[in-house]
């Protein structure tokens, strides 16, 4: 299959996936239990007040009318207005996505080096003492939940040795870059263990194949068959983790926001859950979805660029 | 061996607190101010004793994940393994399709939606996270049973006229064994990943509850005057995690070699 069949192929699952995520989002939502007009009725909820707000904010209308309606407004990056405060669900986003992209981007960039550096380390010293330690190291912290990991780190660095901020309040990102420093680490710490581990089969794998031994019977030097040859087609299958961290990346923001303090994404949904804010939260499941699946889909196209023999699983 | 040891050892521990610590907990506990030096290891925010808080709380968090991975594994192995046999085409993509919707979802966004829609409560708890594994142990098992049925010792059993029960459920059942008890761990960490994360950002558990992750986060406020209220929870949740991951990928090496 040539790339560029494969990438359309691959772009139209996408599509279908943010819509059918798109969809479930919100029949999920509907299914929210007592929902804005409750809300703002307050403690005292009087049936016809309910009714009255209800009315004014369009809830009364048929779900499928509504629905409608929604899916028209977001290519024009119209998610609608916030039941709660009145203000377009495009202004929470926009306001939230800057220190989320922030984390994200710097755990990417981040991410991607040391991983894969590690993981050819490991495979170049097969079984030795180094490659052992950096194993058992990854297996060990691959699944700490992030909340557990940032707290033993904020009572170190943060409050014994008083090393780092504690946490991000009130504080500008770019200002105090000291403050980022124990999220990142937090982030980094399971897909760093993931990827690496692939990296590393990837690696092994590759120096035992074939072609690596017909590259050497060549004569062709051993850092070029290291890293020309050998190198991508062990990379194809951890680019395709790195998509799939891009989920845990999302969660794990959800929670490192909230410990540290950090006015996110990941803390709009916390708030607009609480509150009820039902076009905040579609709003917000729309980006996470078109990420997921953007992201994904790039990965997907790299792995095939890298190593096109592969049967990669659309 | 060595590894095997210390993994061993790291569960034990929170293990040991988690299923025999509700037994040392007194029925009558007195309550003082919030963050004081009293006791093992200090009050929590509500002015309990932290120690019994400990004792208590492990009980949730372990159970709920064991459970909700024996339900992931109910669920999906059956589902996996009809897609996996069917003859109808149409019936395997009806059924795998909808999962891959389900995969692109990020796992904790659908734990916050649906633990909101069905309120607090460690069945929805359970429900959730049994719900967010399901599709991986789905497609596992209708990989490894489109593997297994397209073997010729297979073809063979169905040529002699052996029931459906013989080959699709016993031989079928018993080839994939393998392949599952490896995946046993990832899923029983994912599930306990998640079961902490859900507590910590409150979901599926009340505020006040006796629970690791609850006091984490409950007991933040107080890192300063109390940091171990928060430390050892957070520690043993740290603790059972790596603790089954070392244990697991030791017996899963066994297995291969």
């Amino acid at each position: 299959m040539s790339l560029a069949s494969y990438t359309a192929r691959r772009i139209a699952l996408g599509l279908v996936q943010v819509l059918a995520v798109v969809t479930l989002v919100f029949l999920l939502v509907q299914a929210l239990p007592g929902d804005a007009a409750v809300a703002l009725a307050g403690d005292n909820p009087d049936p016809a007040r309910i009714a009255q707000i209800r009315a004014a904010m369009g809830l009364d209308r048929p779900a499928p009318e509504r629905f409608v309606e929604w899916l028209v407004g977001l290519p024009r990056l119209d998610f609608g207005v916030s039941l709660v405060s009145g203000r377009p669900v495009a202004d929470f986003l926009s306001g939230g996505i800057g220190p989320t992209l922030v984390l994200a981007a710097l755990t990417l960039v981040l991410l991607v080096p040391i991983s894969v550096l590690v993981g050819v380390l490991a495979a170049l010293r097969e079984g030795s003492l180094l490659d052992r330690a950096l194993t058992s190291i990854s297996v060990a912290l691959h699944s700490i939940p992030e909340f557990a990991l940032a707290v033993v780190l904020i009572a170190v660095f943060g409050v014994q040795l008083a090393w780092l901020p504690p946490t991000a309040v009130g504080a500008d990102l770019f200002a105090q870059p000291a403050v980022l420093v124990l999220p990142l680490v937090v982030l980094l710490a399971r897909p760093i263990c993931s990827i690496s581990r692939l990296v590393r089969a990837g690696m092994v794998d590759a120096l035992a194949s074939d072609y690596v031994r017909h590259a050497r019977r060549l004569g062709i030097g051993e850092t070029r068959v290291r890293f020309a040859h050998a190198l991508p087609n062990a990379l194809a299958p951890a680019v395709q983790q790195v998509a799939r961290t891009t989920d845990w990346l999302l969660g794990g923001v959800i929670v490192v926001e909230a410990v540290f303090v950090i006015p996110g994404l990941g803390t709009v949904l916390v708030d607009a859950v609480a509150a009820r804010d039902l076009p905040v939260i579609q709003g917000l499941a729309v980006v996470f979805a078109v990420t997921t699946v953007a992201v994904n889909l790039l990965a997907d196209l790299v792995a095939f660029r890298l190593a096109p023999r592969a049967e990669v699983v659309a | 061996m060595k590894r095997a040891g210390i993994g061993g050892l790291l569960i034990a521990v929170p293990l040991a607190l988690a299923l025999l610590g509700p037994l040392f907990v007194p029925e009558q506990q007195t309550r003082s101010a919030p963050f004081m030096p009293l006791g093992l290891l200090g009050t929590d925010f509500v002015g309990r004793d932290a120690w019994y808080q400990v004792l208590a709380g492990g009980q949730t968090v372990v159970l709920v994940a064991l459970i909700a991975t024996a339900f992931s594994y109910l669920a999906g192995v059956p589902y996996g393994v009809l897609a996996a046999t069917t003859r109808l085409r149409l019936v395997d993509e009806v059924l795998m399709r909808p999962l891959d919707v389900l995969l692109a979802v990020p796992s904790l966004l659908v734990l916050i939606l649906v633990a909101a829609i069905a309120g607090q409560g460690l069945p929805v708890l359970i429900g959730v996270v049994t719900l967010v594994n399901f599709p991986d142990v789905a497609r596992l098992s209708r990989a490894a049973a489109l593997e297994i049925s397209g073997r010729p010792a297979l073809e063979a059993m169905r040529m002699q006229g052996e029931s459906w029960w013989q080959t699709s459920i016993v031989y079928t059942g018993r080839s994939m064994l393998r392949t599952l008890a490896a995946d046993v761990g990832v899923r029983l960490t994912a599930a306990l990943y998640l079961v902490a994360s859900a507590s910590f950002l409150g979901v599926g558990v009340p505020p006040d509850a006796a629970d690791w992750a609850v006091m984490v986060d409950r007991n933040r406020g107080g890192l300063f005057l109390q940091p171990l209220t928060v430390v050892v929870p957070a520690l043993l949740i740290v603790a059972l995690s790596v603790g089954l991951n070392l244990v697991f990928d030791r017996a899963l090496r066994k297995v291969r070699t």
